[in-house]
């Protein structure tokens, strides 16, 4: 055992936002990759997965940093995607601004909606979530997304339905999935970097246990406040980006088991990992696609991830983007590149 | 110094702290009792926790029971508990800075806090390990270290040395009789363990059923008859 001792030597901890900077390396490659290979099917379907992923790394803030389920992120997309079809259709605002306005409105709702966290926790706040997704299925199906009409709702009649211009700088959908990608990783990063400093020290604190985390300084109601706002701005972007690579909304796609389906499937793919939700949004897209390839009706993905939520409750709690992080962890151990933190003199650190 | 004046904590009928007065004024004063005694409710209520149905708690002049818990870490109060609360997830250098982050210290100077407290406890080499690679002793350790930083002004450990073996309680002794010359808090420690207790602290408070027993010198309070009686279950 080491006897207490006081030293003025600084600790530096190496690689402390590395991750950081993995993320627009990664989804470059993935990108170009994309790009260059896919068919415009193909090119749709990742385009939607990576809105979609961009909600599933609000999950992953939500219960992988915070512990806090929430069922109803999917609605949250579709606040996102409303507001921006309303906005794109209602005013000549830029197409970038209208997903920026889309993100703090879902925020905005994803605070009032997270409202319940502030005492509940666990079942009850899923069960209370996944009644705010029901109640938003309810309305989005009776008044429908904006298309172009007049008056608050902006709905028009079914032959003058407008379809969502793209931006000017993505036109054609190849482009449009580099445009969805380079927000995609815009808010990988910001969840990183929350998730690296002080908000995700607070949250980590919280997940422990509320007095523990009280008894460290932090502000239970300030803290989840500001992920619940991050995770309804990240998914109201993503569901603007989804309004603009279709053009227009159905409101049937936006039915509460899509949060539940959603939830689910960023638990399989993993919660604690920013690629975690990259492979989320594939899952919930991609699956269907590559069912409906080989002639299969794309409602058996449900089958599929069913057995997948299974498979990583039992076997894989940190889901497929945990076990790909433990090998390349496994790997690095093996190539020897484990690296201890070091000390240094004060004069050396300044 | 701590000073409490007719504290009473109540729960229905039951009251884990009936009309305690105290005043607390050792530079590590252990706090003992048979189970069920007040002990830990004593820290909950200094730490906010709990409120209490009357009463008035005092640190060195300032209105503790005035303040949320969280302003109460701002005036200096930190706390360890019988679970240990370290965070699995995070590295060892950021559970201890999580609790700076909230007090609005420079980050230069929060790198000099981290360094001297995890140099301090002995977990300068593990800085970088997660808080779920640690053993019992250094998670132990590692709430001490979360308790050094931010000019800490009263700590509050709840059986710090709860698990540890006979050399490692060695360490944690001296480890507590050097925190209040390095960092100036007063501790108020509860243990089982009396000879931790007889080692650390110049004074002790023995509560039995909410109630006040006895409080001087550690030495004086362990042998005296009714302290025997109460906690060590010893016919006198």
């Amino acid at each position: 055992m080491t006897p207490p001792k006081i030293s003025d030597a600084l600790i530096i901890l190496p690689g402390r936002y590395r991750t950081l900077w993995e993320i627009p390396v990664v989804m470059l490659i993935l990108t170009l990759i994309a790009a260059f290979t896919a068919n415009a099917y193909w090119i749709s379907t990742l385009t939607s997965a990576l809105a979609i992923a961009l909600a599933a790394r609000g999950i992953g803030v939500l219960y992988g940093l915070l512990g806090l389920v929430s069922l109803c992120q999917f609605a949250l997309i579709g606040v996102g995607g409303w507001t921006m079809l309303r906005l794109g259709h209602g005013t000549g605002l830029p197409f970038e601004l209208n997903v920026l306005l889309a993100g703090v409105v879902a925020a905005a709702v994803g605070v009032v909606w997270g409202a319940p966290a502030l005492k509940l926790k666990g079942l009850y706040l899923a069960l209370v979530t996944l009644m705010l997704a029901g109640a938003y299925q309810v309305v989005i199906s009776a008044t429908g997304f904006p298309d172009g009409g007049q008056g608050w709702l902006g709905r028009a009649d079914a032959i003058q339905r407008l379809m969502l211009e793209r931006p000017v700088v993505a036109q054609n959908s190849t482009r449009y999935l580099i445009y969805c990608a380079a927000w995609a990783t815009l808010g990988f990063m910001a969840a990183e970097w929350l998730r690296l400093a002080k908000p995700g020290r607070a949250w980590a604190m919280i997940r422990k246990d509320d007095r523990a985390a009280m008894s460290a300084g932090v502000n239970l109601l300030v803290y989840k406040i500001i992920a619940f706002a991050f995770a309804g701005f990240l998914a109201g972007v993503g569901g603007a980006l989804l309004a603009g690579s279709v053009g227009q909304l159905d409101g049937r796609a936006f039915a509460a088991s899509e949060s539940l389906s959603l939830f689910a499937l960023s638990v399989v793919a993993g919660v604690y990992n920013w690629y975690g939700a990259l492979i989320a949004g594939l899952l919930l897209r991609a699956v269907p696609s590559l069912l409906t390839d080989f002639e299969i009706n794309g409602y058996a993905a449900i089958v599929f991830y069913g057995t997948a939520l299974l498979h990583a409750i039992i076997t894989a709690p940190r889901g497929i983007a945990g076990q790909i992080s433990g090998l390349i962890t496994r790997i690095k151990a093996l190539l020897g590149r484990k690296t201890p933190p070091r000390q240094a003199t004060r004069q050396e650190d300044s | 110094m701590i000073r409490i004046e007719n504290l009473t904590v109540q729960f229905g009928a039951v009251k884990p702290l009936d009309d305690l007065n105290v005043e607390l004024d050792a530079k590590i004063c252990g706090l003992i009792g048979p189970n069920g005694a007040g002990k830990t409710t004593l820290l909950n209520v200094l730490s906010g926790f709990i409120t209490p149905k009357a009463g008035r708690v005092d640190v060195d002049g300032t209105d503790l029971l005035s303040l949320s818990p969280v302003r109460r870490v701002d005036l200096g109060l930190r706390r360890s508990f019988q679970t240990e609360q370290v965070v699995e997830d995070l590295s060892v250098y950021d559970n201890v800075l999580a609790l700076l982050d909230h007090l609005g210290v420079a980050r230069a100077e929060a790198r000099r806090q981290v360094s001297k407290a995890l140099h301090f406890v002995g977990l300068d080499r593990e800085a970088h390990r997660m808080g779920a690679e640690l053993n019992l002793y250094q998670r132990r350790m590692l709430e001490i270290a979360r308790g050094l930083v931010g000019a800490p002004r009263l700590l509050l450990f709840d059986e710090p040395g709860a698990g540890m073996t006979e050399s490692e309680g060695e360490t944690l002794r001296e480890t507590l009789l050097a925190i209040p010359d390095e960092f100036g808090p007063q501790i108020l420690l509860i243990d089982h363990d009396v000879e931790l207790i007889l080692a650390t602290c110049s004074k002790t408070l023995v509560l039995d059923f909410g109630q006040f027993l006895t409080y001087g010198p550690t030495a004086d309070v362990l042998a005296e008859d009714i302290v025997k009686r109460a906690y060590l279950g010893v016919d006198v």
